[in-house]
């Protein structure tokens, strides 16, 4: 049994991969999103085999959104586009799935087969082709935002998600992960649950009871402990 | 008779200063004190000839009873009356100083005297020049009378104030007359030098002037709009007739375009270059010139062909390559004259900035129709396959609605079929925008809302075809389609005054200007191709307000191509 889920902006272009996978038996569709950030979020939380991804959409395009996922969550990717000319010219040469649409109903029945036969890992990086993020996708009230690595001071992951603050100390809730943070931008851990951004370290403050802060520059202090306190001196050249 | 002897002798050497002054004339350093100047460098070189002068002057002197006969006073009074107070008085302390260094009994009142000299004349040129007498400057007349006053006025000072009197009376009794003499024959002579230069320069420039202004007046844009036999024939008969040479050809880089002139008879355009020197020219991007006396012109066709010097000149197109050549001839019997050498020269660069105009011209206008077609045979793919996959799921679930979606494809394929240079009715422009949307509405269903409003009256109004159809795909492609949430569209046409103002607004705000190449080459098109076809003041503009709304407004005349259009119906 494969666990998809479905990610395109067209509500018909939906509707017509999920009628064809229905014909088959070993699938099922566990959710349909229509943009980036509904995506990463269901597919965190689901972590599903496979997913059928619209390269073309808004905001975060398919292939930005692969460097977003954490790699602990990464499923299959069958990429779907309905004309691509150099996406698909790389694709061919990286041999990844993909499928054009309209979809051929033959064409998709040969990648499921595949899908069920070979479990085999797909190699993705060539994709990302950027080393860090241009932006973290954050959700809001109804509202979505993009944030500017650059601007985030830090970064906490409490059980209710992961929040990233910007110079005045303003939360936003983002799906990514803090090993995603921490990979993705310039981001550095300074405890088990805090990321910090170092253009913006003001100070590192020693207290007696061996207990560590780290002060920012907007004065907005973060605990370190002292694992990631060792690694941080390091980055800073203190050691 | 001593005294008839020191006239012949100053008289001599104010030839030899003659002489020097003529062939100074030559040097291109005689142009700026030909002409009254306040400019600093001039009157600096002013200053330095007509001390060099004054100080000549003294050391050709002879010595007379302790005192110098000389032609001092030329340089001082040149200096002043061509230079102005300042520098006559420079030039008289100068020479003044000069002569005071030689000694003699006289030497101070000599020194003042020649001060003295430089600065009245300097104080004649000031006066003339208030009076508005420029003229008169140059008056070798006036000249001689001021080296005659001035020498008198010497002679006098040395009478009044040179001791022993019976020793300097004896001296000026000998030298009086030949210096007043020498000096203003002198001075007047070499005036008329100056003034004969002036004359020849003034003429040959003017003629020079003249011919080049008049051929280029004449040839203006013959050549821009086309490098061809026809437009070749007018330019070559033009030069032919100012310059009044043997003959003038203009050929391409293979064949003859225009011969005017001797030896028309077989010299015939269109038929190809044989002459050795043009092809020489064509390959080397160099200027050939057969001067008919080192080297003969000889005609490669006729044996009996007159002509016998000839100058061609290759013309450069872009990126300096030669497009072809000007040829201009003279008989056998005729010198080629330099001035028609430099003017010739002239031409040819004239004649090839005309030729790279046109060129640049046509191409850009190639390139941008190339663009617009290009841009028009193409629908986007992304549209195409997209509405083919709505299209797929459209028919499953209602075939009404999937035939009206197919009746919006077959009406937006065939609107795009139009001709980009046609003149269509905002109403058929916003038929093609209708159909683009309908299908782009199907294919997000909640989330695009379209809103337009145009009035009865103006959907008669006529515009170039695809003029606001980029612009709303724009808006989709790069605005709306970049949203979460739901994306309005709004299409709104009003008049102002003559003008016919169409907006396209979305409330996406994405536009941003440093991506000009992502925000659709559509665009550009649309604005260069409605500034080109009408001015300025019409074309594209674009309000942006982040997140919050873009606005595209399209300004057209409202009336002209109503016109054209009744015109095109006729």
């Amino acid at each position: 049994m494969l666990n998809i889920i479905i990610v395109d902006d067209e509500p018909l272009a939906r509707e017509n991969l999920r009628c064809l996978l229905k014909e088959f038996t070993e699938i099922n569709i566990t959710a349909e999103c229509s943009n980036a950030f509904e995506a990463i979020k269901a597919i965190h939380n689901q972590s599903p085999d496979v997913v059928f991804l619209d390269i073309q959409m808004p905001k975060i395009s398919g292939i930005e959104m692969l460097s977003m996922i954490s790699p602990l969550h990464m499923p299959y990717i069958v990429f779907l586009t309905a004309y691509e000319e150099y996406a698909i010219k790389a694709f061919e040469e990286q041999a990844f799935d993909y499928l054009l649409k309209p979809i051929d109903p033959l064409r998709l029945n040969k990648t499921i087969q595949r899908l069920l036969i070979i479990n085999e890992k797909q190699n993705l990086e060539q994709l990302k082709t950027d080393k860090y993020l241009k932006y973290i996708p954050c959700m809001g009230h109804n509202r979505i935002y993009l944030i500017d690595p650059n601007d985030i001071y830090y970064a906490n992951c409490r059980t209710s998600g992961v929040y990233v603050f910007n110079h005045d100390n303003v939360e936003y809730y983002t799906e990514l992960t803090l090993k995603t943070l921490e990979e993705k931008t310039q981001l550095i851990y300074c405890h088990r649950q805090y990321l910090i951004n170092i253009q913006k370290l003001k100070e590192i403050r020693f207290s007696h009871t061996s207990h560590t802060d780290i002060i920012l520059n907007n004065d907005i202090s973060v605990p370190a402990s002292r694992r990631y306190l060792k690694l941080l001196k390091e980055q800073l050249g203190l050691v | 008779m001593i005294e008839f002897n020191l006239i012949l002798q100053l008289l001599q050497q104010m030839c030899v200063y003659l002489v020097i002054a003529y062939l100074l004339s030559k040097t291109p350093i005689f142009i700026p004190i030909m002409q009254v100047t306040v400019s600093l460098p001039h009157k600096l070189i002013c200053y330095v000839i007509f001390s060099f002068f004054c100080i000549m002057g003294t050391y050709f002197s002879f010595r007379i009873e302790d005192t110098l006969a000389n032609t001092r006073a030329i340089g001082a009074i040149l200096g002043g009356i061509l230079g102005g107070p300042y520098v006559g008085l420079l030039v008289g302390v100068t020479g003044g100083l000069h002569r005071y260094s030689l000694g003699g009994i006289t030497a101070e009142i000599c020194m003042t005297s020649t001060i003295l000299t430089g600065f009245i004349s300097g104080i004649v040129h000031y006066i003339l020049l208030k009076k508005g007498r420029v003229d008169l400057i140059y008056n070798p007349f006036i000249i001689a009378i001021l080296a005659m006053l001035s020498e008198s006025l010497e002679m006098i000072m040395i009478l009044v104030f040179s001791k022993p009197y019976d020793v300097v009376s004896h001296a000026v009794h000998s030298i009086a007359a030949p210096m007043i003499v020498a000096n203003s024959i002198g001075s007047a002579m070499f005036m008329q030098i100056l003034l004969d230069r002036k004359i020849i320069f003034d003429k040959y420039t003017s003629t020079f002037s003249a011919k080049a202004l008049s051929i280029a007046a004449r040839t203006e844009g013959l050549l821009r709009d086309k490098f061809n036999q026809e437009n070749s024939t007018k330019v070559a008969h033009i030069i032919y007739q100012e310059l009044g040479v043997g003959a003038v050809s203009i050929t391409d880089r293979e064949k003859i375009l225009a011969f005017i002139g001797i030896g028309s008879d077989h010299h015939l355009p269109g038929t190809p270059i044989t002459s050795k020197a043009t092809l020489e020219s064509i390959e080397d991007n160099e200027v050939k010139y057969l001067d008919g006396l080192h080297e003969l012109y000889q005609c490669s066709i006729n044996k009996q062909c007159r002509l016998g010097s000839a100058l061609v000149i290759p013309l450069r197109g872009e990126k300096k390559e030669v497009v072809g050549t000007i040829k201009i001839y003279e008989a056998k019997n005729t010198l080629f004259s330099s001035i028609n050498r430099t003017l010739g020269e002239g031409i040819a660069s004239l004649l090839s900035a005309q030729i790279l105009t046109g060129q640049n011209e046509s191409y850009q206008q190639l390139l941008s129709q190339t663009r617009i077609k290009l841009l028009h045979a193409q629908v986007n793919p992304h549209f195409l396959f997209n509405s083919l996959n709505t299209l797929l799921a459209v028919i499953r679930r209602d075939q009404e609605q999937a035939s009206k979606l197919v009746q919006h494809l077959s009406t937006f394929f065939r609107k795009n079929l139009k001709r980009p240079e046609e003149i269509v009715t905002l109403k058929d422009e916003l038929d093609h925008i209708t159909a683009y949307l309908e299908i782009e509405k199907m294919r997000f269903i909640d989330k695009l809302d379209i809103q337009i409003h145009v009035p009865k009256l103006l959907e008669q109004a006529y515009l170039p075809a695809f003029s606001l159809q980029p612009i709303v795909e724009n808006a989709i492609k790069h605005g709306i389609s970049q949203m979460i949430g739901l994306g309005t569209i709004t299409i709104r046409a009003h008049k102002y005054q003559q003008i016919l103002v169409l907006e396209v607004e979305d409330n996406a705000g994405n536009y941003r200007k440093e991506h000009k190449s992502n925000n659709g080459l559509g665009m550009t098109l649309v604005h260069e191709r409605i500034q080109i076809r009408y001015g300025k003041q019409y074309g594209l503009t674009i309000q942006c307000e982040s997140d919050i709304y873009t606005k595209a407004i399209l300004k057209l005349p409202l009336d002209k191509e109503h016109r054209n259009a009744k015109y095109h119906n006729c």
